[in-house]
């Protein structure tokens, strides 16, 4: 599997578009080409799971937006045991993490000069610490960014060429905003990409799902958590048996 | 100035999602120095709806008017669309993953011209386009996207790119409304 263009399932049950296709989506959807899943040396990125995000618990984003404009409530909390899943998976397959935060240092936070045109009515920066039971364990990298990609301003590759990756794992929010443009650049930067559909969330369902389909379509292969920790394992065989 | 969600994607709204994404709503302008970065479509582009070529065509014969840098943005190996006219004196960028920016010399030639704000028309929208609008802002461009000059291969696609896009990164305005901020 790992390396290969192939089509196997890799996500259990509906795709999570299914119910917003239409004709010119599903033709679309049929001219798509597979692209090589993962290889031997993947690394998991996991972008923006700090605590503003889970900020308010698990309730409908609406309920939220008042006391917590930032928070992607009810999706980021049913996301978690699935990352949290993932983690462990990689850590004992020696799969690296890196984790992506917010540069929260005030001097690098202006007035004016924002990742996006999201009115900040919250300005508590100690909000932008990866939650408790994602946090970095010892040796794990952490990139420290200021825009929506991972890749834009860090020296993400540069890390990614000395960990000798070779294919990328992607989790963590949001689905249209920073997680795509993230996968994007990863893809343009030509690494295989996947995106661990049951670890990516957004503030709306429509705009999550339209933002899985288009990475699906043109730069990533969508997977479930169990396709994940599959794929991992397949990888650390391949290198243990080469 | 027309409401913030009375685009091309109104009829994919519920209050719900306009109240979730309320936090986006501002004030749209042109800077007047922006450059037009004109995102032409790979060959192999398909689109039922061709009008979006000649809204793009009488942008960047405005903003030719006004002397303002244009920039056409090219797939390596590809020519220029024919249908988005680009004159032979104009920069050609080559676009070798889906961003315009990224590893292409775009970012340079902006500098050198001075340009304090990005115009974006072309296709597909909900790919290269919307990739560049992304980066447009993460380099820091008061970022524009022309709607009714941008194509794509399929409807939804487009609509939640530019909104997206709207909310996030650009500020989303007819290609007349951008006439009328540089008028």
């Amino acid at each position: 599997m790992p390396g290969h263009i192939s089509d196997v399932t890799t996500l259990a049950g509906d795709w999570p578009w299914e119910d917003i296709l239409d004709n010119e989506l599903r033709s679309l959807l049929a001219k798509r080409q597979t692209r090589p899943l993962l290889g031997k040396h993947p690394v998991i990125i996991a972008v923006d799971l700090y605590d503003l995000v889970y900020d308010g618990g698990p309730k409908p984003v609406v309920d939220l937006m008042e006391k917590f404009p930032a928070s992607c409530g009810e999706y980021a909390w049913a996301a978690l045991p699935a990352t949290i899943k993932l983690f462990e998976t990689a850590r004992a397959l020696n799969v690296p993490i890196v984790h992506v935060n917010y540069d929260n240092r005030p001097e690098t936070d202006p007035a004016n000069i924002h990742p996006t045109n999201r009115k900040r009515r919250q300005a508590n920066l100690a909000l932008y610490k990866i939650k408790g039971e994602l946090a970095p364990v010892e040796g794990e990298l952490v990139i420290f960014k200021k825009r929506a990609s991972a890749f834009f301003g860090t020296p993400l590759c540069a890390f990614l060429n000395e960990l000798q990756a070779d294919s990328l794992l992607f989790v963590g929010e949001t689905t249209s905003g920073c997680l795509r443009s993230s996968v994007v650049e990863g893809w343009s930067y030509g690494y295989p990409c996947l995106v661990v559909a049951d670890g990516v969330y957004d503030r709306f369902l429509l705009n999550h799902k339209v933002s899985l389909l288009d990475l699906h379509l043109k730069y990533a292969t969508i997977v479930d958590l169990a396709f994940a920790c599959k794929a991992m394992r397949a990888a650390k065989a391949l290198v243990e048996a080469a | 100035m027309r409401d913030f969600e009375d685009y091309c994607w109104r009829d994919l709204l519920t209050p719900e999602m306009v109240q979730i994404y309320s936090a986006y709503h501002r004030e749209r302008a042109v800077r007047s120095h922006s450059a037009l970065v004109m995102i032409h479509p790979p060959a192999d582009f398909v689109t039922t709806d061709t009008e979006w070529h000649n809204v793009a065509r009488s942008l960047a014969d405005f903003m030719r008017q006004l002397e303002l840098p244009i920039i056409h943005s090219v797939r390596p190996g590809e020519r220029c669309d024919e249908r988005l006219d680009a004159r032979p004196n104009e920069i050609i960028c080559y676009r070798t993953t889906e961003s315009a920016f990224l590893l292409s010399d775009l970012e340079a030639h902006l500098t050198r011209a001075g340009a304090n704000g990005v115009v974006l028309c072309g296709a597909p929208m909900s790919g290269a386009l919307r990739a560049t609008a992304v980066e447009s802002k993460s380099f820091g461009y008061k970022t524009v996207v022309a709607e009714d000059a941008t194509g794509d291969e399929a409807s939804l696609l487009r609509k939640m790119a530019l909104f997206d896009v709207a909310h996030k990164y650009a500020d989303v305005l007819t290609a007349s409304e951008i006439i009328d901020f540089l008028t």
